[in-house]
């Protein structure tokens, strides 16, 4: 059982290596991170500011910038994709180096996207984190997280991971199907940022479409873990949805393992 | 009789594609509409494979030999027929499989890209599990044989063609593997860097008795390294025996080519044209080409025939290559 992990680490170690290389990519990275989060933030701000009441969807200004910062940094580091990697190997024909060696592919590609989820964390959520959390109580005059509350959402946070690359995963199958799938990764992200609550938080939807989303695995990608961080969630709450992950978990896991049994029979590689 | 270590009994696989109509028209009709295609890449090939065999495993662009060692290493799943490889079907026990086999593609690398080449092999270490002595004793033989200090240290990105094959044939031999795949391992390599990559199969083979299937273009490599060889042409296999017995079925026509001390006269030329029956006789500037079936006529009786002709200033015999005996096969099997 070490040895699993000793091998399915080296993995995740090289991917975080591999990560640091390029100089170039590594500041741009952050640069394009924290872009990203101003704009949504600014975009939020003017909304609230020609809102005539102080709260929307539930949330209030001050909740709405913790919403912002936290929903962004958290689908960062938990949203990796995968697909775009089994794409990459399919078009290419490189499959086939990873179908030669005595690994689990998805298990390759997991331990991969946990590299670079460890690399997430540390450049540069966790000091995003940090910050937040002094603006929070310096600023806006809230309490401070609670350790429980932190402690749960990590976990949550996890959960969303395998969710997500489990969910990418079955995706990513469509490769070995239509060989090509650069276009429906771009649907799908356009989707994720709605479904997900990325880009407006779930309580701004209908309750007929909440209740519809509740029975799907988006919002648990990155929606739960933030309300959970912010205390949205009270405890029995917390640990109802944090069970619904797990089970997604399981599920996304199976249905990966029900289509590559499928496709495994029919694999092509092309390229020679 | 020693042990099968690969055996393919009937196998097939087809490939299902879609036909796609030139021109405009096709193009929007294939959004539509496409038909299905069957291409069948390997057919009814039966084979059998001993132990510490280096065999070269070869046939024209397209003729179904990679897709023949992709079925062996339990990428791809055969559409009839079975597959064994140390007693294993690759393809339903790929992982089990993967741990007795080493595999190089030449058009493709296992190395990790981004990251110095000794990365790999320590990533290679862990997954197949290699104890720190053997993979000491191993790094220090691909040193020795294949050069890798050079440039064990640089990223794998910024090695060249060569040294990412020397580099590659290493990540796929580091496991020790009883059985070894290459596919085209020496494409696009300069004569010393091929020379080095048969040497470290050779001496692979030799040390721990590994069992080679090699294909490849460059029939330098056959000859070099192989006792056996086996062709395969449009899915099917034609040809499959030893070296010696393929230049004997095969290599009969040898031709010698002569130069004349003093340019014979026109009686003489006529002469030499009806030296026998069985030889074709071709002037040419400063001397002759005679060419004959070796199994009609000697070589020794050609050579003491010219010169009871006229004197002879230099001799050459020119036997068959084997690039021409597989290029013949390639060729009547076209034509056929």
């Amino acid at each position: 059982m070490t040895k699993f992990f000793q091998v399915y680490w080296t993995f995740a170690a090289n991917q975080i290596k591999s990560n640091f290389v390029y100089k170039g990519r590594f500041y741009l990275f952050i640069i394009r991170k924290f872009l990203g989060m101003f704009i949504y933030y600014y975009l939020w701000m003017a909304i609230y500011a020609s809102s005539p009441s102080g709260q929307l969807g539930g949330f209030t200004r001050s909740e709405m910038i913790l919403y912002v910062f936290l929903s962004y940094t958290i689908a960062d580091i938990v949203m990796i994709g995968i697909s775009s990697e089994i794409g990459k190997d399919v078009l290419d024909g490189s499959v086939a180096m990873n179908l030669v060696k005595p690994i689990n592919y998805r298990l390759y590609l997991t331990s991969k996207a946990l590299g670079v989820m460890i690399y997430r964390i540390i450049v540069p959520s966790v000091f995003i984190w940090a910050g937040l959390e002094i603006y929070k109580v310096t600023a806006l005059g809230m309490a401070v997280s609670s350790p429980s509350q932190i402690g749960l959402a990590l976990i949550s946070i996890l959960l969303s991971f395998f969710i997500y690359v489990f969910f990418d995963y079955c995706f990513g199958m469509l490769a070995f199907v239509t060989t090509y799938i650069f276009g429906m990764t771009i649907i799908k992200n356009a989707a994720l940022n709605l479904l997900t609550g990325r880009l407006i938080p779930i309580s701004f939807f209908p309750a007929v479409v909440q209740e519809i989303f509740s029975f799907l695995p988006f919002t648990a990608m990155t929606y739960v873990p933030v309300m959970i961080w912010m205390g949205k969630y009270s405890g029995t709450e917390a640990l109802l949805q944090l069970g619904k992950q797990a089970i997604w978990v399981v599920l996304l896991y199976l249905l990966g393992s029900l289509l590559w049994k499928k496709i495994e029979k029919r694999l092509v590689i092309l390229g020679g | 009789m020693s042990e099968n270590v690969i055996e393919l009994s009937n196998v097939r696989k087809e490939f299902v594609t879609t036909k796609h109509d030139p021109g405009w028209r096709g193009a929007v009709k294939g959004l539509f509409t496409r038909e299905k295609v069957t291409k069948v890449a390997v057919d009814d090939v039966s084979l059998a494979i001993q132990k510490g065999e280096i065999v070269g495993y070869i046939g024209s662009n397209g003729a179904g030999k990679s897709t023949t060692i992709k079925m062996m290493s339990g990428i791809l799943t055969p559409t009839s027929g079975t597959c064994m490889v140390n007693g294993l079907e690759p393809y339903r026990n790929r992982k089990k499989n993967a741990k007795n086999i080493g595999v190089v593609f030449g058009q493709r690398t296992q190395l990790w890209w981004d990251l110095p080449l000794s990365e790999t092999y320590t990533v290679l270490k862990e997954i197949y599990d290699v104890s720190d002595e053997d993979y000491k004793e191993r790094m220090n033989f691909f040193e020795d044989v294949l050069g890798l200090q050079e440039f064990i240290h640089s990223t794998v990105r910024t090695l060249s063609l060569g040294q990412r094959m020397r580099a590659d044939l290493a990540a796929a031999l580091l496991h020790n593997p009883k059985v070894l795949f290459l596919d085209e391992p020496t494409i696009g390599l300069d004569v010393v860097v091929k020379d080095k990559i048969r040497q470290a199969i050779r001496e692979i083979n030799g040390k721990y008795d590994t069992t080679v299937l090699l294909t490849t273009h460059d029939l330098n490599d056959i000859e070099q390294l192989c006792r056996r060889i086996i062709i395969i042409d449009a899915g099917k296999k034609i040809y499959d025996s030893t070296l010696n017995q393929l230049k004997k079925d095969h290599g009969y026509r040898c031709s010698i080519l002569f130069e004349w001390k003093e340019l014979p006269d026109s009686e003489k030329l006529e002469r030499l044209r009806n030296l026998s029956e069985k030889a074709v006789f071709e002037g040419q500037e400063r001397g002759g080409k005679v060419t004959f079936n070796k199994n009609e006529l000697s070589v020794a009786e050609v050579i003491a025939g010219v010169m009871r002709i006229l004197e002879v200033k230099d001799i050459q015999i020119k036997e068959t290559e084997l690039t021409d005996i597989v290029k013949n096969i390639y060729q009547n099997r076209a034509e056929a």
